[in-house]
């Protein structure tokens, strides 16, 4: 298609979506706050007005391209227009650039400096800003200009909406459910609302300070490096062809007072292999297809929230993360002849979930601090060292050694391309072919030397990942292993990497990730002899007793909502003495006559003796819809619940309680 | 002995068939029998109608029919409309603070009344306008204000 733009004629491609993304490829970025190619055009911030045939001004993002057109792209009045917008947004913005996070990265900073904004003619507003400084994702409305691209992303691709726009004109916010905590919602800590907010409104939780603290307090820190950080930093340096930019970083956080410093990409070898021998033990019996993997937090919280259903499904291997951390903190720590509490492992992602990963309780705090590529990014630049020219350093051993695979972690269809590979290394396989079957979505068929097909899905975006998961419940979709990254393009797109982390950026990562990557001179996990020596050493064989202690661990099913039960018979008795007895009063489970059931209860603890220290409470969703109704009895979930079935399981509980009632006692 | 039953919210979704599209709707019946949306009916019907809690909060905030804390029997709704306004309206706000004890925007004590300026009645032609639980009263005056709000205090205390 041609068209005119600003006087001269240009061919675009007649499938641009509109003139803001037809101008991007011919080299024009249209000023624009508040559009996102991967999301619905919202058309609010009125930065991107062009000029069309010489009469209408109008926003470039809503503006379909048509053939002939013509466009001016910065007239004076269009200038003055945008000037105008720009201070209005500055009038009621908290301008304290230098404390802010985003500092040098602020679109509205850049685009107030180069419209040469000295000063503002409005006088400045503060605005009610609300404000969550203890989450992991840190919101400060007083920073927020309303594009909504936070929103945006949240709801349309990730499909969670933790966050939304509230109140009204002046007083509108973007915030959770009233105002509530982040930590306190479904919020999956993606961290996508923070990689596409283009000002400091939302940021992470910046963890150096903690790191620096353990040097000082002279612990003995360990970092290790996931394998999509040294992409962005290569990227943030400029320097996108220094394939040893992992060993630039690890020479500098030794250089800083880190004793030793790992790579991710072994523990994902040791998942990848562990995982691989999960999967073919599935497959051989027949149960809990399709594996899913769980290398992922922001995907494993929202399985627990939303497919209960499928958590027995989840591979239970930890994820790199965790994996090497139990390992460090187990095995390692003697050999070093370190005592484990003196060691503080430091794992550098480009992920926030990383951050909750390492908070829940199941993994019992073996990785201690978290930093995202940013804050690695900042705690570089503030050394002044000139990256280019430290020395590289090699990886610790052992831990160090890495295959092609478990690099490709780092982006999408690298867990389930390490899976295959290790699969390979023990069935013989004919063929293997990788086809995209919808967006976002590739499916590999592995054709084994038996005819057999394998099947596997490798998925990002956890809006395409809903799409793949409700396909594979109503057997649209075949597959026996899926791979889910939540982010789009994988860990490369993390929350935590550098800005601009659009898809522009995240497609030049996966590029340089694999030119990283083909250097490595092992291609399978299967190749990397330090791991083997893992198992020879600890665990003997994949799977075995020890290999379940250390490297896996279970999920579970989590509400969406953090609320109080209601309270309907509350006993006076002691806590210990108690059954507690929930009711779900859901819309499923209301249906399927949870509320007689309720009845019945109370009734029943009305009427007979050894009812009376059932303690009856009132919840909804335990998120186990297709099994209405449901009840908890001190934290068991009877579902299909009838009353016989709830006197029978607290009748045990009561036994259980009398025959050790200090065993119980400490359960509490 | 249930103290907070969700069998009135299961009413209201039922009749309207549990579609996403009528939360305005079954919204503003919520508003009706609780005299506010209590937080748990939001996370309730949240998951009943699939839609994340996040978005109704923000639909709720944006309507000013709708409320977070309970409103009073008795609502009562001044108008601060061009009309009203010139025809002094904002004094009767000050009679309605004598008489019941709250500004705009607040509940009394025992819930029985709760206070609200709005833009525009449409009764422009009856200014000074307020209406309360629905009727409209107009051409108010001082005195005409303390009588009707009176007349209410005692309907109840008969």
């Amino acid at each position: 298609m041609k068209i005119t733009v600003n006087g001269k004629q240009v061919e675009i491609n007649n499938g641009s979506k509109n003139v803001l993304e037809a101008l991007r490829e011919v080299g024009i970025e249209i000023p624009n706050l508040c559009y996102l190619s991967e999301t619905s055009v919202y058309g609010a911030c009125r930065m991107c007005l062009v000029e069309v045939d010489g009469k209408d001004i109008v926003t470039s993002c809503t503006l379909t391209p048509r053939e002939g057109m013509s466009i001016k792209t910065h007239t004076p009045q269009i200038y003055e227009m945008r000037k105008g917008i720009l201070q209005l947004l500055l009038a009621s913005h908290d301008g304290d650039c230098t404390t802010c996070e985003m500092n040098g990265k602020c679109k509205l900073q850049r685009y107030a400096r180069d419209f040469g904004l000295t000063t503002n003619r409005f006088e400045t507003v503060s605005k009610k800003a609300v404000t969550d400084n203890t989450s992991i994702i840190v919101r400060d409305n007083a920073k927020c200009i309303l594009c909504g691209d936070c929103v945006r992303a949240c709801e349309e691709l990730q499909t969670v909406a933790a966050i939304d726009f509230a109140h009204r004109g002046f007083d509108t916010q973007v915030v959770p459910s009233f105002e509530e905590k982040l930590e306190n919602t479904e919020c999956v800590f993606c961290g996508q609302c923070v990689a596409y907010c283009p000002t400091g409104a939302l940021s992470i939780r910046n963890d150096v300070d903690r790191v620096y603290k353990a040097i000082k307090d002279g612990k003995y820190v360990i970092g290790m490096i996931a394998p999509a950080v040294r992409a962005s930093l290569q990227e943030e340096f400029g320097l996108e062809d220094d394939i040893v930019m992992a060993g630039r970083m690890v020479s500098v956080l030794k250089m800083i007072g880190f004793k030793k410093v790992f790579d991710v990409a072994f523990a994902a070898d040791l998942v990848a292999y562990e995982e691989a021998h999960e999967f073919l033990d599935r497959l051989e019996k027949n149960e809990r297809l399709p594996q899913f993997t769980s290398c992922c937090p922001g995907w494993v919280k929202f399985v627990e929230q939303y497919y209960p259903e499928y958590l027995p499904h989840l591979s239970s291997v930890k994820s790199p993360q965790m994996a090497l951390g139990a390992v460090i903190k187990k095995y390692y720590a003697k050999e070093l002849g370190v005592n484990p509490a003196d060691i503080v492992l430091v794992s550098i992602m480009p992920c926030t979930a990383k951050k909750f990963e390492s908070e829940r309780e199941e993994f019992n705090g073996d990785v201690d601090i978290v930093l995202t590529t940013r804050e690695l990014v900042k705690v570089f630049k503030s050394t002044g060292m000139d990256i280019k020219m430290v020395d590289p350093e090699p990886f610790d051993r052992p831990f160090g050694l890495s295959s092609q695979s478990g690099l490709s972690f780092g982006k999408t269809g690298g867990v389930l391309g390490s899976v295959v590979e290790v699969i390979a290394d023990k069935v013989a396989v004919k063929n293997v072919n990788t086809r995209q079957i919808f967006e976002g979505t590739n499916l590999t068929e592995v054709e084994l030397e038996n005819g057999k097909i394998v099947r596997g899905v490798a998925v990002f975006g956890l809006g395409n990942v809903r799409k793949v998961v409700d396909k594979l419940k109503s057997g649209e979709l075949q597959a026996d292993v899926v791979e889910v990254m939540a982010c789009n393009y994988g860990c490369i797109g993390g929350g935590g990497q550098p800005y601009p982390n659009d898809i522009r950026t995240r497609t030049k990562r996966a590029r340089i990730l694999k030119d990283t990557q083909s250097v490595d001179v092992l291609i399978s996990p299967t190749e990397n002899f330090h791991m083997r020596q893992l198992y020879e050493k600890y665990f003997g064989a994949p799977l075995s007793h020890e290999a379940h202690e250390t490297m896996h661990t279970e999920y579970r099913h989590r509400r969406r909502v953090q609320e109080k039960e209601i309270e309907i018979l509350p006993l006076p008795t002691d806590d210990e003495d108690k059954i507690e007895v929930s009711v779900c009063l859901g819309t499923s489970c209301y249906t399927k006559g949870s509320y007689e059931i309720l009845e019945k209860l109370i009734a029943l603890s009305n009427n007979e003796e050894w009812a009376k220290n059932l303690e009856i409470k009132g919840t909804f969703c335990v998120e186990n819809c297709g099994k209405a109704p449901n009840v908890v009895i001190n934290d068991k979930i009877v579902d299909e619940a009838t009353i016989e079935k709830i006197k029978e399981v607290a009748l045990s509980e009561i036994r259980k309680e009398e025959r050790d009632p200090e065993v119980s006692k400490s359960n509490l | 002995m249930l103290t907070r039953s969700f069998d009135k919210v299961e009413k209201i979704l039922e009749k309207y068939e549990y579609k996403k599209e009528m939360l305005i709707k079954i919204l503003l019946d919520i508003q009706h029998e609780y005299r506010h949306i209590p937080r748990e009916v939001v996370n309730y019907i949240g998951v009943a109608l699939g839609i994340p809690p996040a978005k109704i909060y923000g639909v709720i905030t944006f309507y000013s029919q709708f409320s977070l804390n309970p409103k009073g029997e008795y609502t009562i709704l001044i108008c601060d409309g061009t009309a009203c306004h010139m025809e002094g309206s904002m004094n009767l706000v000050k009679v309605i603070e004598e008489e019941i004890g709250i500004k705009p925007g607040e509940v009394t004590k025992d819930l029985k009344f709760s206070l609200d300026k709005v833009g525009c009645l449409g009764a422009c032609a009856l200014a000074p306008a307020m209406v309360i639980n629905g009727e409209v009263y107009g051409k108010l005056t001082s005195e005409k204000v303390r009588e009707v709000l009176r007349n209410i205090k005692e309907r109840k205390a008969e």
